[in-house]
């Protein structure tokens, strides 16, 4: 059977990376005593994928895993995940799913929260950002690295940009919500855009220093955006 | 606890903030206000480096284990974290609670290697700690040291309150309890230093004063406070089967050293190898038994949910019922896809059976050290191998299908001639001949053979602590005149920076004018020495200058059997006596046999290995 499970990164664990949240499930598995199916073959590994990897630094109360078992009760499952995952790390809900198509191919949007500092008050902030999303295009430099080159490639994000919204400013202290394309059919990470909005509108903000916070991961089938559980 | 805002800033702009982070499974968060002792533990070099370090699990355990007291985690934070934490006046903190290591009642360093030293000082100076013992007063908390290296504690001894020498699974509490019972009186730090010196196995360094002859040699050891006794005497456990030993371990989130459980099997090595400073200092032999280690290995597993067991100890393949515990833990893991894997190996082809057993799926690379080019000088430093064990191992690997093989030397060893040099190349050369006389049908992959060369750096309490070590320019002759013979690519030879095996020899039989080079050295921005990329031989030397220390007093000077050693006072259990007879032995080229044949009188007593017929 096949597993799939909403979990939460937060806290101190949004500073682990995704290989390293690979090896936590990995071994939380074994300790839990869950029935993971391996693969075959010379080196076995155990059967499951985390959607849409999250870069370190970020938080996410909407994480994906679709893991492939011997039969189970989902909540006995939830229960004995959850005893061994550390706190910051826990699973919400999950489902017993038919195999079809993977989690990993059905994520196709993802939501955010971005909050930063401006270096000062600007006037006008939310304005000039719908003036911004008017552009047609908004290129940035993508750099690839193919072996010891490196390929410069130029994008234009606009089209990734599914929604972009002020939900508060506090002086200087700004809070945005956004929906970006995920997955393989067009990919924006939130650090990009943020990049792109600081460059153009000429902000300096601390990139350093920024809050992310992933809210939500969506699915998408004939113009429909759902939640994939 | 520290301002957790600033820590959330810096954590996003440094590399692997994971290893701040602590919250590792198997990590224990106590409420320290409540705590009677907090104890901050520290591996002085990067979390990536500590967490592999299988004594700090035991300490950590161990302490935690007391509902009173309370052991949390601190390490050196790599340069970009430091950086950021000056730069926003971020103390030093305890990966447990995030609180402050200088609100700890102890910080505790296990010294596993000379050149980690500065990164002491950095410790002490992020923790916002006076560096110096004499400039703590009553309300610091109490710097203490041990592991290996504390065996000669002198160069260190300006910066430790007290050293605790051997083994600590026992003494740890007791520290701990006295400290709490002065703590419920009325707390002197002076009293209770005054107090713990009589504990076997303590060393307060202030209680001592060193006199030094005209030409730098210690003339004598005055004792300065009547409770500290002359001479210090190592802590032992006796029995390993009842002493602690921890059936949890921290599992770190991000990759290190060592991914998997540790598990000690024995301590203690029979083999007497003359150069080996642990097969002196930690005898005899003590060996947890197969059932305790089937039972350990179970709930390390169960606890830690690790797919590997790596057992550990010196010489690993002469634990006794070595196919016993093999052959039991294989049956217990079968199911649960968790291997078990040998970390240091012998050669003979015994081990090979042991392989098989364990490698049923992986052949993974195989490492060997002959750690001499010829059977003579492998005599002079009794280690017990020959070409024909190396012939006959190899021989059987190969045709079991391994082709990777790792060979590790030394060069600078005592007597050695060119020749002696020259062998490393002929032993490789002859490994690659046997791989390819190994019928086609038989050998698989391609063969990669590295042997790589350590620099000689004589240690305290082994028969060559009188010698002194090749020059850095003689180092590089002879490494050099391998390199240059070998013209075979299936064959790389490496070699180790002769320049930080010239500073660690300085520093292991240094005496207390070490810590004036070690502390100016830290002034001066030296840290993390060990890592090649940070190592800043020049600034050793222009300080060395500076200070008026002579390095090569304390690297390459042969001693006099008769002098007094900055480390005479400690009695790591084996005699001088017996060390001396080593040395004597060794320039005769004699070999010494393995303990487990005969007994060589080398002082320890009550040894459990005298008579122990195998
Ligand atoms: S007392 Fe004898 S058997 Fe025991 S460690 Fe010393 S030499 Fe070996």
């Amino acid at each position: 059977m096949i597993i799939r499970a909403k979990f939460f990164k937060k806290g101190y664990l949004r500073y682990i990376s995704h290989l390293d949240l690979m090896r936590l499930f990995h071994r939380t598995f074994n300790k839990a005593k869950i029935p993971i199916g391996y693969s075959e073959g010379f080196n076995p590994h155990p059967k499951f994928s985390i959607a849409n990897p999250l870069a370190l630094g970020i938080e996410s109360d909407e994480e994906y895993i679709d893991i492939e078992l011997d039969n189970m009760e989902v909540e006995d499952f939830i229960e004995k995940m959850n005893l061994v995952l550390p706190k910051d790390v826990q699973i919400i809900e999950g489902k017993s799913i038919e195999k079809g198509e993977t989690i990993d191919s059905l994520i196709s949007w993802a939501h955010y929260e971005i909050e930063f500092e401006l270096k000062e008050n600007i006037e006008g902030f939310g304005e000039n950002l719908m003036k911004w999303l008017q552009r047609d295009e908004i290129n940035i430099d993508k750099i690839r690295r193919k072996k010891k080159k490196e390929i410069k490639r130029v994008e234009n994000i606009r089209p990734l940009i599914g929604n972009l919204t002020v939900k508060e400013i506090h002086e200087k202290n700004v809070v945005l919500n956004t929906l970006l394309k995920a997955g393989s059919n067009g990919n924006l990470k939130p650090m990009d855009l943020v990049e792109a909005m600081n460059r153009d509108m000429e902000l300096k903000i601390d990139l350093q220093s920024m809050d992310i916070r992933r809210t939500g991961q969506y699915a998408e089938k004939d113009n429909n955006i759902f939640k994939p559980l | 606890m520290i301002n957790i805002k600033t820590l959330d800033k810096i954590l996003k702009k440094v590399e692997k903030p994971a290893r701040y982070i602590g919250m590792e499974q198997n990590s224990i968060e106590k409420d320290i206000s409540n705590a009677k002792v907090k104890f901050a533990f520290s591996f002085p070099d990067i979390y990536d480096v500590g967490m592999s370090h299988l004594g700090l699990h035991i300490l950590y355990n161990l302490i935690n284990n007391e509902k009173d007291y309370v052991c949390e985690r601190v390490f050196a934070p790599w340069t970009d974290m430091e950086e950021e934490m000056r730069k926003e006046n971020l103390p030093l903190f305890t990966l447990e609670s995030k609180e402050e290591v200088k609100n700890f009642d102890f910080l505790g360093f296990t010294l596993q290697y000379e050149m980690s030293y500065t990164n002491i000082l950095n410790i002490l100076d992020l923790s916002d700690i006076p560096l110096r013992a004499k400039d703590r007063g009553d309300n610091a908390p109490l710097v203490i040291a041990g592991g290996p290296c504390a065996y000669n504690p002198e160069p260190l001894a300006e910066f430790i309150d007290f050293f605790v020498i051997g083994e600590g699974e026992e003494i740890t509490l007791e520290i701990l309890k006295l400290y709490e019972k002065h703590k419920a009186e009325n707390w002197s730090k002076d009293r209770f230093l005054e107090d713990i010196a009589t504990m076997e196995g303590i060393y307060v360094p202030k209680f001592y004063q060193v006199v030094y002859n005209e030409d730098n040699t210690i003339k004598e050891r005055k004792v300065l406070n009547s409770t500290a006794p002359e001479k210090i005497k190592k802590r032992m456990v006796k029995d390993l089967n009842t002493m602690f030993s921890p059936e949890s371990m921290v599992v770190p989130y991000i990759e290190t050293v060592h991914d998997r459980v540790i598990m000690e099997i024995f301590r203690g090595c029979t083999r007497g190898c003359r150069f080996c400073q642990a097969g002196m200092i930690y005898r005899p032999v003590r060996e947890k038994s197969v059932d305790r280690l089937v039972e350990l290995a179970e709930n390390l597993v169960e606890n830690t949910g690790y797919e590997n067991v790596s057992l550990s100890s010196l010489s690993s393949c002469d634990y006794s019922e070595l196919h016993l515990l093999i052959e039991k833990l294989m049956e217990n893991f079968e199911e649960k896809k968790v291997g078990v894997s040998l970390p240091s190996l012998r050669l003979d082809s015994f081990i090979v059976d042991i392989l098989q057993e364990i490698e049923k799926v992986r052949k993974s690379g195989l490492t060997f050290a002959p750690e001499a080019g010829s059977q003579r000088l492998r005599d002079v430093i009794n280690k017990g191998v020959t070409e024909e064990d190396l012939v006959n191992t190899v021989t059987r690997i190969f045709r079991e299908g391994w082709s990777t093989v790792k060979l590790y030397f030394m060069i600078g060893l005592p007597t050695e001639t060119d020749e002696d040099v020259l062998g490393i190349r002929d032993l490789a050369y002859k490994v690659k001949d046997i791989f390819f006389e190994t019928p086609k049908e038989q050998r698989k992959g391609n063969l990669k053979i590295t042997a790589s060369a350590s620099c000689f750096v004589p240690k305290p309490f082994t028969p060559f602590q009188w010698l002194g070590q090749d020059s850095i320019e003689e180092f590089y002759r002879k490494a050099y005149l391998v390199k240059n013979n070998i013209k075979d690519n299936k064959i790389k030879f490496t070699f180790h920076d002769p320049k930080l095996s010239y500073l660690e020899a300085i520093i292991s039989r240094g005496d207390r004018k070490i810590s004036e080079l070690i502390l100016k050295a830290w002034e001066m921005g030296c840290k993390f020495d060990g890592w090649s990329e940070h190592f800043k031989y020049d600034t050793w030397i222009e300080v060395m200058e500076e200070l008026g220390i002579d390095g090569d007093f304390y690297a390459l000077r042969n001693r006099d059997l008769e002098e007094n050693l900055p480390w005479d006072f400690i009695d790591p259990g084996v005699s001088k006596e017996y060390l001396k007879r080593e040395y004597n032995k060794s320039l005769g080229e004699k070999i010494t046999d393995d303990c487990r044949i005969s007994c060589n009188a080398c002082g320890i007593v009550d040894c459990t290995m005298r008579g122990y017929k195998f």
